[in-house]
């Protein structure tokens, strides 16, 4: 699967929601409660899905979904 | 063994990459066969989700609940619980699911318990105890106890979670006196278990302190009573010490060290959102704290059966012969005998060992009469079966001859297609998948959790020896001509006295577990008893049964008020070990002398249905009671000690001391 494909996988889990489709361009503004409990989790499932790990200060920073997918690239995922 | 293990795997895989093509394609029936096909024991997390996912466009409910439910025996993957969380709780409700017990219970945490609180509901729902939550703000648990107005007294707990962490501790890194300042931190805590106490009927249940692995003095720490490291460990272990009947503890310092303490505690996740516990420890550490809260609700499980060929020892006694089985000597040999080595002691905190065997008779029992190396003896096992009917018959049989129910149960076997047959055809029995190295048999079993238990009271010691009894005097009867004749065979003695405080933990245990043989299923705790003991218009009678078998120990309770002239019946209950033996009409017995000496004239009962004590419901007609209304579904019954005279009992013969007539020593 591609890493988009993988990603929107993980949001639709957390979020509870089987067609939520993810863009470039989308914020945590842009999706329905993502709160801070729910980044949380998150954070948790993308960590664990890509067996990547955060910095303390990335984990509160990625509210983005083109950030995320360069990061992920970026760690050759 | 290991191809056919691969080929099983490919076969699930590719079954589920089946369901997944079909399931895009709106094919919703035909995938959840395929997903069905793929399922393993136990099932893998993301296949329980599909399985509920696809049950839920289809509007089965029940099916959504059960595969959400699934996902808590799949393993402690935090992210597939959470979305199980999710699908659960807004199904639940639609499905018109049966659950055994009910239960407000209320989080208190010192850090973010946001994440713990569903996790902890599912795990409970998985046990069947259906949970209301309430979760304290943030680090609030001692605000929501100490103020008397909070919104914890006015959500009225069943129970109270205090999930607390070790920085939450008021102690210095380095202390000059530590005595003094571990005294005043347990003072702390034991100051809230006795304000929710006072102004609660919650139970209380507190997560102890889990050791960081950060310990600035190193190794010196341990030679410190003054180092924060060590004041944490006198702490948990004064609260142990402390905790009394109505308080049950989570050893998280346990489970931290079970888990990897750098992995129970993430820094990162702290920093952020003050998690003191990792979000992948929550599942484990909401699995344990449901499983002492299932033991706290007597929910427990009380009973093994065990197979035997490849289960207690390595190989088939039948062909294999007695020198040829695998026993003490050799790896296998060792692991078999360190396996019945934990069989025995859990059989001595109280859990009844029975076997259920596809062997002949003869065979099955050889080695527990002659090998050298056997730990468990005949003796050990309160019911012995070894035939060749299938094993969910033979199960049905022991649960009948012990008279508990098939939700007490856990069936042990090696075999992995006993264990499906069991589960298919006995859902309420639990099934131990045991390893197929024997050296990870013990470990295994350790690791299932049901078997918790509240405290321990000196019956819990001898319980299977008292099934034991059971079992032959169920033979005895089918012997015996009269009912009557089989009675007075039995030679029943009881003692019967006033409420002692030496009993009062074994007599809040039945209290709280006793379903059946229950009249009014009032759960008082300690608190409750100790006023009970202390109010004079309060008659407690607490019954002792020994017999030619067995000394039963404290069996039967029962609370009545005064209230002038009546002596009005609160609480009756009795053990379901010695249900069908007349103890009810003893019990009767002292109840009716006591109201004499009071000068009361009548007894009143009182009969609350529910869904397991039908058994009691004619208690008070078969004692010549008559019933004189109803309230609700509650029935109350009176008894005219004028018109009537007292109840006495001609089958058991009430004593002071022992009698050791005939066997009964």
């Amino acid at each position: 699967m591609e890493l988009h494909d993988r990603l929107e996988e993980v949001f639709r889990q957390v979020f509870d929601n089987e067609t939520l489709r993810l863009t470039d361009e989308m914020t945590a503004s842009d999706i329905e409660g993502w709160d801070s409990v729910a980044h949380i989790n998150l954070m948790f499932g993308i960590e664990q899905a890509f067996g990547v790990r955060f910095k303390g200060n990335e984990l509160a920073d990625m509210k983005n979904i083109g950030e995320l997918k360069q990061f992920l690239a970026g760690k050759g995922k | 063994m290991n191809i056919a293990r691969v080929h099983c795997h490919d076969l699930a895989a590719t079954a589920e990459t089946h369901g997944d093509t079909l399931r895009k394609n709106g094919q919703i029936e035909q995938a959840i066969k395929a997903y069905l096909e793929g399922v393993t024991a136990p099932p893998a997390a993301a296949l329980c989700l599909k399985l509920a996912r696809c049950y839920e466009q289809r509007g089965n409910h029940a099916e959504v609940c059960r595969w959400a439910l699934a996902i808590v025996d799949s393993g402690d993957d935090y992210s597939a619980w959470q979305a199980g969380w999710a699908l659960f709780q807004r199904t639940a409700a639609k499905a018109g699911r049966q659950v055994l017990r009910s239960v407000k219970v209320a989080l208190l945490g010192s850090y973010t318990t946001t994440q713990l609180g569903p996790m902890l509901c599912l795990a409970a729902e998985r046990l069947g105890i259906q949970v209301a939550l309430y979760e304290s703000q943030y680090g609030q648990y001692q605000q929501d106890i100490l103020d008397p107005s909070s919104k914890l007294y006015a959500f009225g707990p069943d129970i109270v979670v205090l999930a607390v962490h070790e920085g939450d501790l008021h102690l210095s890194d380095y202390s000059q006196n530590p005595e003094e300042d571990v005294r005043k931190e347990v003072l702390r805590w034991t100051g809230l278990w006795k304000m929710v106490a006072e102004r609660s009927r919650a139970r209380l249940v507190q997560h102890n302190f889990a050791l960081p692995c950060e310990v600035p003095t190193g190794h010196l720490a341990t030679r410190l009573p003054g180092s924060r490291y060590m004041m944490t460990h006198a702490v948990n272990a004064k609260l142990g010490e402390a905790a009394a009947n109505n308080v049950s503890l989570v050893d998280c310092e346990r489970l931290s060290a079970l888990f990897g303490k750098q992995r129970w505690c993430d820094p990162r996740y702290w920093n952020l959102s003050k998690q003191a516990v990792a979000l992948e420890a929550l599942p484990l550490l909401a699995r344990h704290t449901a499983a002492v809260i299932a033991a706290d609700l007597g929910l427990s499980r009380k009973c093994l059966v065990l197979d035997l060929d490849n289960t207690l020892w390595g190989g088939v006694i039948a062909e294999d012969g007695l020198a040829g089985i695998k026993l003490g000597q050799g790896p296998d040999g060792e692991a078999f005998t360190a396996f019945q080595d934990y069989l025995l002691k859990l059989k001595r905190k109280g859990v009844i060992l029975t076997v259920c065997s596809k062997n002949n008779h003869a065979d099955a029992i050889q080695p527990f009469e002659k090998h050298p190396e056997m730990r468990l003896k005949l003796d050990d096992i309160a019911l012995f079966v070894a035939n060749w009917e299938s094993k969910p018959a033979n199960i049905r049989t022991i649960a009948k001859t012990l008279q508990i129910g098939l939700d007490a149960m856990v069936f042990v076997d090696d075999n992995p297609a006993e264990r499906e047959i069991v589960r298919t055809f006995l859902p309420e029995v639990d099934v131990i998948a045991l390893p197929e190295d024997p050296s990870l048999y013990l470990r295994t079993l350790s690791q299932y959790l049901l078997l918790e238990t509240s405290s321990l009271t000196a019956e819990d010691h001898e319980r299977t020896d008292q099934y034991r009894a059971r079992a032959q005097i169920m033979e005895l009867e089918a012997a015996a001509g009269t009912i009557e004749e089989f009675y007075r065979s039995l030679r029943m003695q009881a003692i019967v006295t006033p409420f002692e405080a030496s009993q009062l933990p074994r007599i809040a245990q039945l209290i709280g577990k006793t379903n059946q043989f229950n009249l009014t299923t009032r759960r008082h705790g300690m608190a409750q008893l100790e006023t009970f003991v202390r109010d004079e218009s309060y008659v407690h009678l607490a019954l002792r049964l020994r017999d030619r078998y067995t000394d039963h120990g404290l069996v039967s309770v029962m609370i009545a008020r005064q209230q002038e002239h009546v002596l009005d019946i609160d609480t009756w209950l009795m053990s379901c070990r010695v249900i069908g033996r007349t103890v009810e009409a003893t019990m009767l017995e002292h109840l009716c002398r006591r109201a004499a000496q009071l000068g009361c004239t009548a007894l009143r009962g009182t009969y609350i249905p529910t869904q397991k004590n039908a058994m009691a419901a004619d208690a008070f007609a078969k004692h010549g009671f008559e019933r004189v209304g109803t309230n609700g579904r509650d029935e109350i019954w009176s008894y005219d000690l004028a018109a009537k005279g007292l109840i006495a009992n001609a089958f058991v013969t009430s004593v002071h001391t022992w009698e050791s007539a005939d066997g009964a020593s």
